[in-house]
Parts: C-alpha cells; structure tokens; sequence
C-alpha cells in the first residue's frame, strides 16, 4: 500500500532532514511511526502527502508515485497534520462538503459518513457553526471526519491524539482498528507510546532521519520484559 | 532591555522580517538591492513634487511645496493607517501572547504603533520628504531648512497616526461587537473612510472671490494662510522650516500633545476596545445541515474569495485597492472639484476611449490580488496540497479568482462612468477588450511573484498583502509596463485612439500567453516545491 524507497529529504540550510528512508507498509496493517523531537518523522508523512517534494528516492501509494501521479497518489489517502490549521472561516458541514467534493463522495455515502462520524466524535451538533468557534478538540475532530469521509485506502495522521479528550481518543482507536479490519490501511505518528505499543502490527522508529527499526512491538522489545518506552528510549539515546 | 523597547523591538523585526523574508541571502548584493526596491517610487514622486514647487515658485512661494504635500502626505497617511491598525491591534496573531505580559496597557499599544510608525515613515518619506529635499536644496543650498525639514518628516506620521488610533480603536468596540462582525468592521471602516475624504474634500474647497483672492495673493503669508487654514500644523510646519521658533513649538508641541492623550487613554483604549473585540466571537450559527455535490474547480474559486471575504483586513485592502481611486473621482464630482459638464464636453470625446479603458482597468491595474494568492491562505496552504487536485489546476483556480474578482469590479466600475461620461457603443467595446486582455495578462503574471515569495507564516494580515515585497513587485512590473506602453504610444502617435487601444491589446493577448507558458511551464515545479 505504501512503499517509500531511499528517500531523502535535504532542506536548504543542508540539513538532511530524512536520511535513506526505506519503508514498506501491506495493505490492512496499522503502523506506528515513533521518534524523538526533529528525528524526521513530520518531514517524512509530509513528503508522503506531498506537501513537501523529496530530495531524492520514491515513494508509492498504492502503485501510483507522489512524484509522477501526485493526483491519482493523492485519491488513495487521507491525512490529519499535528495540528488542526485549517481555514475556519467557514461552516463545519461547509468544510466536510469541500473535502466530500474534492474526493468525489456520493450524497448518500457523504451523509452515512458526516452523521456516522461527526456523531461519534460528538459534534454533529456543531456541524451548522463557524470552524473558529470551535474548540483545538473539535477542530481535531472534524478533520479526522473529515479525512475519513472518502474512506481512504491509506489513513495518514501526524499526531493525531494530541488535542483529544480520552472519550474521542477511543473512539479514535477504534475507527484505526476497524479501518484496517475493512482492509484499509493506517500510518500514524505518536509520542504516546503506549497506544503504540496496544494498537499497531508494526512499529518504525526513526532517529535523525534513519530508520532504525521497523518490526512488531513483541519482536522490538526482542520477548523482554520492558515496555516499548524503555526500549525507544535506550535505542534512541545520544551517544 | 527596557519592556517597551524590548516589545517594540519584537514588533520592528517582525515588521521588516515579513518584508525581507524569503529574499535571496546567498547572495548579499542581489538581496541589498531588492530591500531597496521601492527606493524607485522616489522617481515618479520626484516628478510630481517638482511639477509642483515650479507652479508655486512662478506664484512667488515655493515654501507651500512643503505645506501642499505635508496636507496630501497627512490624509494619505490616515486614510492608509485605519486598515493597518485595525490588522496590528485587532487581527494580530501575537496578542494573546502580548495581553500575558507583565507590561503597562500603555507599552502594548505603542509597540504596537511602532510599525504602523514605520510604515507611515515610509509614505511620507516619499512625499513630504521629496518636497523637503526640494525646498532645501533647489536654488541656493539651505541646511538649516533641510535639516529642520527633516525633523519634521520623521515627526510627520505622528498626527495621523494618533488621531486614527483615537478614532478607530473605540469605533472598532462599537462596530465589532456581536453577530457578523467582520461584515461590520468592513462596512464601518469604509464608511469611515468615505467620511474622511468627504469631509477633507469639502473642508479643503477654496470658495474665494476673484477680488479676495488677489489680496489675499498681496499679502506676505496670504496664500500660505488659505491653504492651511483647515489645517493649522500645516502652516506651523512651513514656518518652521522657514527659521520661526514659536511655529516649530507650536508644531512639535502638538505632536506631544496627542502622544500624552494617548498615553492617557491607552488604557482604557486597550481594556475598552482591544480586550473586548477579542472576547467576542465571530461564529454564525444555524442553517441546516445538507449535502450537496458541487465541481471542483468552483469549490476552489469559493475558499480562495471566501479567504478573502472572511477577513475584514483582506477585504477591506482589495476593495480599497480596488474602488479607490474611482471612489475618490466619484467624490471630487460629488464636491464640485471637476464640473460634471466638463467631463461631458465635446473637447473630451476623442479621449473618452482612453478615460473609460482607465477607469475600468483600475482593477487590474492597482489591485495585484495574485500576487499575494498563496500568502493569504497562509498556514492553512497545506489544505489544497493534500488534496487529489493537480498543481496545475491548484494554480489555475488561484487565478480564476483573481480574474473574477478583477473582472466584477471593472464590470461595476464601467456601469458607474456610463452614468458620468457619455461613452458610445464603440467606446465601450474597445475598453473591455482592453481591460479584459490586461487583466488576463497582469492576473497570471503576478502569481509568479507569489510562487518566488511564499510568505505563509504571517503575524498579523497586513503582512500578508501589504507589508511585504511582493506588492512591490507587482507595482514595479506594472511600471515598467507602463513605460514601455507610452514609449510604443509615442511611436504610434496620431494614430485613432480606439486602434492605439486595440494595438495594445493585442500586445496584452501575446503577453498573456506569454505569462501562461511561464506560470505554467516554468513555475509549475516551483509551486509543487513551496513548503507550507
């Protein structure tokens, strides 16, 4: 579903911000992307969604390249960035129909998905008001709607916990389990070990733009008693 | 560091940070030179500053050069600064963090002021500081005129400044409280604006009679006196320049006055106006929940005008931007300045082609609303970047909004100046082939400049799309257009102006493609490349 190949990512000041990043994601896994502050991982999920170009490598979503197919790459996923910048001058229910829109969603699918969603995430309510007087939470909330309005092959999210109240955070869990159950697939960053740890088939940790380790939680922890943290922690340390 | 000069510190850098940011730094020479750019405005305000001290200098009194354009300089500044301050003090993104200072109310609002100071410096540097430069050094060298003038220019921004902060701030308090504010703020502040130049235009009208008006012409200060009279720092100002020590009292006086009432009002200014404002919301509630499937394409044109719609500060720079200058014209007919009969004249007809092809390319001409396409949308650009629309058609939409916009407002400009000059069928025709070819042209072409310059992370919407190098740019390519097009006129010159404006349209036509093989062909990879 996701395949990235010697991807590099240098920025302007030559700072090589991803190093030889080789990574490949099957279809219905769920993956945890860990790392220490600046170790890559933003810059990495945003070369995949193509916000930002790669220096040299490839990267492929379902068969199709970011670089040389960035349109027919762009309709396998969805994503949700770390923080929930969007333009808010507009209605809730204005922005679920830009992004319906934009995938191309069927009324009826639309509806199903906004109610199903919205509904869960408790905001269905708030659908009809203005995106700036929402709260950082709601705004979170309405961008994960929104990114799994499309029913995405790939769901992409940087961080997506943060700003969720434990309730929201559940049920977040859950929708990740069940997407890829669907055989749906989902790729996501956290510093929150622990629902890595729980939720993921396999886990990569990326340390100063390399990857040093992509496996299961079980095969990382190599069948000791410590918990992920400890391991990502000692893996990570500076010399 | 003291607080203010610390907090107004943080303010000037993000002022010139924002103006300088993206600029080529590898490469020293070439990034001094652009920082430099507007320097070049100094040229056609030259011109215009020369023209008028040559008039009053055959009048006998050179020195109303300086209260003239001290006057114009003084509304100019007002009318720019309302817009300005509305964005530092209400829209800015750093007052949450400002308002959590352990500072005095007093500290905010002049750090604050420090760029708009900057800003209105600048203006006035052009103008009033042209003229300045004039009066002292054309003729005989006077330094001590020169010197004294040049203390006046850097005190200059002061009144317009405090005098629109004392208005706008609690007019602000007024008109942003409650539902639909920002429609309100737009609406008010326009209106505002209308009532200032009105009331400029209306007080400013000589009505003097032949005979007054030659004696008035036999006294020493007789002139200085009638074109000041409205406005009494102007002749103040004069005669400081000119050597009186009780008029320079009097005028720097007056600038300290107004910088103690603000003072003495900052704080209920601050808690009044700006701490209110920002406590009320601007959320609109109701309607229906629905679903509806609408094109891509016009889903794109729709946030691009609704970014621009949603914010006061937005809106009320393309609208001024925009109407302005027609809005001025509509006025001075309004006040009597220009007879309406004259512009009916039959001695005008042969040029009414090129008056109605001014007016209804205003839009295109003035406005550079592509310009600054990418940089409105600031961090929220990476919305459309993840989305499965091509960078070609990302691009595109960009410029179908400005086209639109463009193309709307020439289109009410031109059914306003039917109604003001008699223009035939022909007339009208050949102006829309211009105006629609320039806007076309200057549309697509200034999106590049956007492109090369990206600023998405902006402190307050000044920044955006004024505060910042690109609408200089945009107004420099317009320049240089500008001069080749009466360079090719001179050379055309005699021929019918209906064909003058046809030759030049079609030279707009190949440019046009010109500029699309460019945005598209050279600039398609640089946009992929921008980072939000």
């Amino acid at each position: 579903m996701l395949i990235l190949k010697n991807v590099s990512k240098i920025y302007g000041n030559n700072k090589k911000a991803v190093d030889q990043l080789t990574l490949q994601i099957e279809k219905g896994e769920i993956i945890g992307f860990i790392g220490p502050n600046g170790a890559g991982k933003t810059t990495t999920i945003r070369m995949i969604t193509g916000i930002i170009a790669l220096t040299e490598g490839i990267i492929e979503i379902n068969g199709k390249n970011i670089t040389k197919e960035p349109v027919e790459a762009k309709k396998n996923f969805t994503f949700v960035p770390d923080h929930p910048t969007i333009f808010d001058a507009i209605k809730g229910i204005d922005y679920l129909n830009f992004i319906g829109d934009m995938h191309e969603v069927t009324i009826q699918h639309r509806k199903d998905r906004i109610e199903k969603y919205t509904k869960a995430f408790q905001i269905y309510d708030s659908l009809t008001q203005t995106i700036n007087s929402y709260s950082h939470g709601m705004k979170q909330k309405l961008l994960i709607s929104g990114a799994l309005l499309p029913d995405p092959n790939l769901f992409i999210l940087d961080e997506p916990m943060v700003g969720l109240d434990p309730h929201s955070a559940k049920i977040l869990k859950d929708i990740m389990r069940e997407h890829c159950e669907k055989g749906g697939t989902v790729f996501f960053s956290s510093h929150v070990l622990e629902v890595v740890e729980n939720l993921c088939d396999r886990v990569a940790i990326i340390h100063r733009g390399k990857l040093i380790a992509c496996d299961t939680p079980k095969n990382i922890k190599k069948n000791s008693s410590a918990t992920l943290e400890e391991i990502f922690l000692e893996m990570t340390k500076d010399e | 560091m003291n607080k203010f000069l610390s907090l107004t510190k943080i303010q000037v850098i993000d002022f010139f940070s924002k103006y300088t940011q993206q600029l080529n730094v590898k490469n020293k020479y070439l990034g001094i030179l652009v920082m430099f750019l507007p320097i070049l405005l100094i040229f056609p305000a030259t011109q215009m500053v020369l023209e008028i001290y040559n008039s009053f200098l055959a009048m006998g009194f050179p020195e109303l050069t300086v209260t003239y354009m001290y006057i114009a300089n003084t509304i100019l500044m007002v009318v720019v600064s309302i817009p300005f301050i509305i964005s530092v003090f209400f829209y800015s993104k750093d007052l949450r963090l400002i308002a959590t200072l352990p500072v005095k109310e007093d500290t905010i609002v002049f750090s604050k002021l420090a760029s708009v100071y900057i800003y209105l410096l600048a203006i006035s540097s052009f103008f009033l500081g042209t003229a300045v430069v004039i009066y002292g050094t054309i003729g005989e060298l006077n330094l001590s005129s020169l010197i004294v003038g040049i203390i006046a220019l850097i005190i200059s921004p002061l009144i317009p400044m405090i005098i629109a902060t004392i208005i706008i701030l609690p007019f602000m308090s007024v008109i942003g409280s409650g539902k639909r504010r920002n429609l309100m703020v737009v609406v008010g502040n326009m209106l505002l604006l209308g009532a200032i130049i009105v009331l400029q235009m209306l007080s400013s009208k000589i009505q003097l009679q032949p005979e007054e008006l030659n004696n008035i012409l036999l006294q020493e200060d007789g002139l200085l006196m009638v074109v000041g009279r409205r406005f009494p720092p102007s002749i103040w100002l004069t005669k400081m320049i000119q050597g009186s020590i009780v008029n320079g009292v009097l005028f720097i006086g007056l600038n300290v006055v107004l910088v103690l009432i603000l003072k003495t009002f900052a704080k209920t200014v601050y808690s009044k106006a700006l701490m209110k404002f920002n406590q009320e919301g601007d959320s609109i509630r109701g309607g229906k929940i629905y679903y509806k499937s609408r094109n891509k394409g016009l889903q794109m044109i729709k946030r691009h005008i609704n970014i621009i719609i949603s914010n006061p500060v937005f809106l009320m720079n393309t609208v001024l931007t925009i109407f302005m200058p027609i809005l001025m014209f509509i006025i001075i007919l309004f006040t009597g300045e220009i007879q309406g009969e004259l512009l009916k004249s039959t001695v005008l007809f042969p040029y009414h082609v090129y008056i109605f092809s001014a007016i209804i390319t205003t839009p295109a001409i003035i406005g550079s609303l592509s310009a600054t396409v990418i940089t409105r949308e600031g961090k929220t650009f990476w919305e459309t970047k993840v989305l499965p629309i091509s960078a070609r058609d990302n691009i595109k939409y960009r410029i179908y909004t400005t086209l639109i916009i463009k193309l709307v407002a020439s289109l009410i400009l031109g059914i306003m100046t039917i109604f003001i000059i008699p223009v035939n069928l022909q007339t009208v025709l050949v102006a829309t082939v211009f105006c629609i070819t320039s806007t076309l042209f200057f549309s697509s072409i200034d999106i590049v400049i956007n492109i090369e310059r990206p600023l998405l992370n902006w402190s307050n919407p000044t920044a955006a799309v004024k505060n910042n190098l690109n609408i200089l740019l945009a107004l420099l390519l317009r320049l240089v257009v500008g001069v080749i097009g009466y360079g090719l006129y001179k050379l055309i010159d005699g021929w019918e102006a209906s064909v003058v404006m046809l030759v030049f349209s079609g030279l707009f036509i190949i440019l046009y493609f010109i500029s699309i093989y460019i945005v598209y062909g050279m600039y398609e990879e640089k946009f992929i490349d921008i980072a939000p």
